[in-house]
């Protein structure tokens, strides 16, 4: 056989055998598009729903860099006659984007200011009383910082702490075992959980605000979120401690609480005055989403923090740049407007008819069963598909089952967070498994009790809480 | 020689690493250790390399370099290498390369050289990516894991590889060497020798009669191939086998046995389809395999 036929074949299929997954969400994109557009749809608002699948088939599998999803989802919109090249550019960019990119540039001058060693310190003096306490100070810590800067911000920190306090145990054994996977886990939960309790705890949060402003004209400002959401956060904290303590019993007994004891001592005063510095700036932008974020928006306030880190040379541009994940922002930037589109074309409507007719058909039919279908299914698709992208997808939907109730949207993006079940649904997630030291099967394992009782505190806390505020 | 030995979890990469050295020893080749680690999702890759980089910064271990320490020290306790007071794995070098890849240098004793490194991202891509900016002759696998794995190294990876299933250091082995006329096997062949010599292995060279009409052609090759061994000094025999020809190879293969194939001439995209005689032949078997290219 022609040895450059053999070589052209095989590189055709060594493509095909990576990027199978486009090429099965091409082929369902054109099969959808050649039925006849459902009945009560419109052909742009079918066309809107064609790419939703698309994307969601591209971003579960990742055949195709994030950047690439983002520019086919846009060059898409306008080539399947979903909105005219102006509305999509103008629905690109808006304050969530705008959030997205600021907190993650924000995160990266944050975590390179190395806190965590002046945080263990702290946690060490105020938790270190019992190892139980130091764990459930690392989870109380990891919850409340990751409320106000993020998941990504805030594991970055912790995990440096949580590693070098487990950094000798053996985990041939099991109780060295359980002690590293309750330390780790503290951690983990304390973030996924921290990351509900404020507009600015995840991108999800923002965009789920957005979307209400813009949908239903409801506003909702930080303080507003935080009574509905920090609450369930709290009971959450509580809950997790008891279930991380049941699933991974130890005596502790190999956990060294000093394990930072060497890196704290070698302090400079510049260090000092970087970390006081870093923390003013911290507070300042943490004071500014309470108080301006109505006049400026969460994204600029967010971009104020990068910004004035960089100012004052705490970090250099080429070294958030580096760091910054670009493809991210750009793939956010394109569900958003997909997100809009969805709705504009009535697509979301259409699927909210459908919806109710489904579950006109149950035997019972209440807001209940919607509220539950809705959450388990914001929280179920979040853990495969991650949070910010199902908001941005599903949030339309679940604004539009009850426009003028913000529980559902609210529930939605909540639900959403719940990323106890799977390692590529949130940062966290991803960065615990990465260590090594955790299997998916642990995380699905205790994550299945996590994820039930979360969704039982939310519908609790909407049903009893809610109403009273 | 260039030698690639591609480990994962530490009790299963123990026989990979192994014969992996040895190959490398005999041949005097150049030796890579490979640790590919978990595809990270494109949401969470900076956000993980940031907190590798903290963990760097922090003297903490970075996930896979424990690996890699393992089997440095593997290493060691095997004496191919020496340990001195300057190349203890405490004061290791990690040198950030790019397309995910990350090198440990080290001094060592009998190989012309010893890297360590260690690669992010879906496996196959990222062997088939160190195969292709190295040059590598012949990649080392486990036998464990993914069937599928090994099918789609035998098909896409650029050079000889080598699939180490239920090897034992302690076992004697002999070449199981299936022939045909086809050129991948006049390769497998001049392998077999190499190996063959450097091992001072006893070599059984069997051919399947697959149709009753052509022994003679058959009959020839075989006594061509053993005549080809006896003028390098090496002790062979001759085996015909009889049935389809994956059954009647597997079945003859012992526990002691390492097969050495040449890879199907069948075109490329009927075998990713319908796989092809080695990669069943690989797959079936319990025992090393060899599939040369």
């Amino acid at each position: 056989m022609n040895e450059s036929y053999k070589i052209i074949s095989s590189s055709i299929l060594f493509w095909f055998s990576q990027k199978k997954w486009f090429v099965y969400s091409i082929l369902v994109s054109i099969f959808l598009l050649n039925l006849s557009t459902p009945i009560g749809l419109s052909v742009p608002a079918y066309h809107s729903l064609i790419i939703l699948v698309l994307v969601f088939m591209l971003v579960t599998f990742e055949p195709i860099p994030f950047p690439a999803i983002a520019l086919l989802t846009l060059v898409l919109q306008v080539v399947l006659e979903v909105a005219p090249p102006d509305q999509v550019a103008s629905s690109f960019m808006n304050d969530a984007v705008l959030f997205v990119m600021g907190s993650l540039m924000f995160a990266i001058a944050i975590v390179h200011q190395g806190l965590d060693i002046r945080l263990a310190r702290s946690i060490v003096f105020i938790f270190g009383k019992s190892k139980r306490m130091f764990l459930a100070g690392l989870m109380s810590i990891s919850a409340i910082l990751s409320s106000f800067l993020g998941e990504h911000t805030v594991i970055a920190i912790m995990l440096p702490i949580g590693l070098s306090v487990i950094k000798n145990i053996d985990t041939q054994q099991t109780d060295g075992k359980n002690a590293v996977l309750i330390t780790l886990f503290s951690i983990a939960y304390g973030t996924i959980i921290g990351s509900i309790g404020t507009p600015s705890g995840g991108a999800r949060n923002v965009i789920m605000i957005n979307y209400l402003q813009e949908f239903s004209n409801v506003h909702i400002d930080y303080w507003k979120w935080m009574k509905h959401a920090y609450p369930i956060l709290i009971i959450q904290l509580i809950v997790a401690y008891f279930v991380l303590q049941f699933a991974f019993p130890s005596s502790l007994k190999n956990i060294k609480m000093r394990g930072y004891k060497k890196n704290v001592e070698n302090r400079s005063v510049k260090k000092d005055i970087n970390h006081l510095f870093s923390c003013l700036i911290i507070i300042a932008i943490i004071a500014s989403w309470f108080t301006f974020n109505d006049i400026y928006g969460l994204g600029i306030i967010a971009l104020g923090g990068a910004l004035t880190f960089m100012i004052f040379g705490m970090i250099t541009w080429e070294e958030i740049n580096k760091n910054t994940n670009w493809g991210v922002i750009l793939l956010f930037a394109a569900t958003i407007s997909l997100g809009f589109q969805i709705n504009e074309t009535g697509a979301s409507s259409w699927l909210v008819i459908k919806f109710n007719e489904l579950l006109n058909s149950l035997p019972s039919n209440s807001m209940n069963v919607s509220w539950s279908i809705m959450a388990i299914l914001s929280g179920l698709t979040a853990n495969f598909f991650t949070s910010s992208a199902t908001v941005s997808l599903i949030g339309p939907m679940a604004i539009e089952l009850h426009p003028t109730d913000i529980s559902f949207a609210l529930s939605s993006a909540i639900a959403s967070g719940f990323s106890f079940l799977t390692v590529i649904s949130s940062p966290t997630a991803m960065i615990i498994y990465s260590t090594g030291l955790v299997s998916t099967k642990v995380f699905f394992r205790v994550g299945i009790l996590m994820f039930i009782i979360s969704i039982l505190i939310l519908y609790l806390m909407s049903q009893f809480y809610w109403v009273t505020l | 020689m260039k030698i690639l030995i591609a480990i994962g979890g530490k009790e299963f990469s123990k026989p990979t690493l192994d014969l992996g050295m040895k190959i490398a020893n005999s041949f005097k080749s150049s030796t890579t250790i490979a640790y590919v680690g978990k595809k990270i999702s494109q949401f969470s890759e900076k956000d993980v390399s940031v907190v590798h980089q903290n963990l760097d910064d922090r003297q903490l271990y970075r996930p896979g370099i424990r690996t890699l320490e393992w089997a440095y020290d593997f290493l060691i306790s095997k004496k191919y290498i020496e340990e001195t007071d300057t190349n203890k794995f405490d004061d290791y070098l990690l040198v950030d390369e790019e397309n995910s890849r990350m090198k440990v240098l080290l001094k060592e004793q009998y190989s012309d050289n010893i890297d360590l490194i260690m690669r992010t991202g879906e496996i196959i891509e990222q062997l088939k990516d160190e195969v292709e900016a190295n040059k590598h002759d012949i990649t080392i696998i486990g036998g464990g894991g993914n069937k599928g794995i090994h099918n789609k190294l035998i098909q896409f990876i650029d050079s000889a590889v080598f699939v180490v299933k239920n090897y034992s250091v302690s076992k004697k082995y002999k070449i199981l060497l299936p022939v045909n006329d086809s050129k991948g096997s006049e390769k497998a062949i001049d392998t077999a020798i190499n190996f063959a010599k450097s091992y001072k292995l006893t070599v059984e060279i069997v051919a399947v009669y697959e149709n009753k009409k052509s022994h003679e052609k058959t009959d020839k090759l075989l006594l061509r191939t053993k005549n080809k061994f006896l003028k390098n000094k090496i002790n062979a025999s001759t085996k015909i086998l009889e049935g389809s020809t994956v059954n009647a190879i597997v079945d003859h293969a012992k526990d002691d046995s390492i097969i050495i194939l040449g890879v199907s001439p069948k075109n490329p995209i009927m075998k990713y389809f319908f796989g092809s005689k080695p990669i069943s032949i690989a797959q079936k078997c319990n025992c090393p395999v060899l599939i040369t290219k």
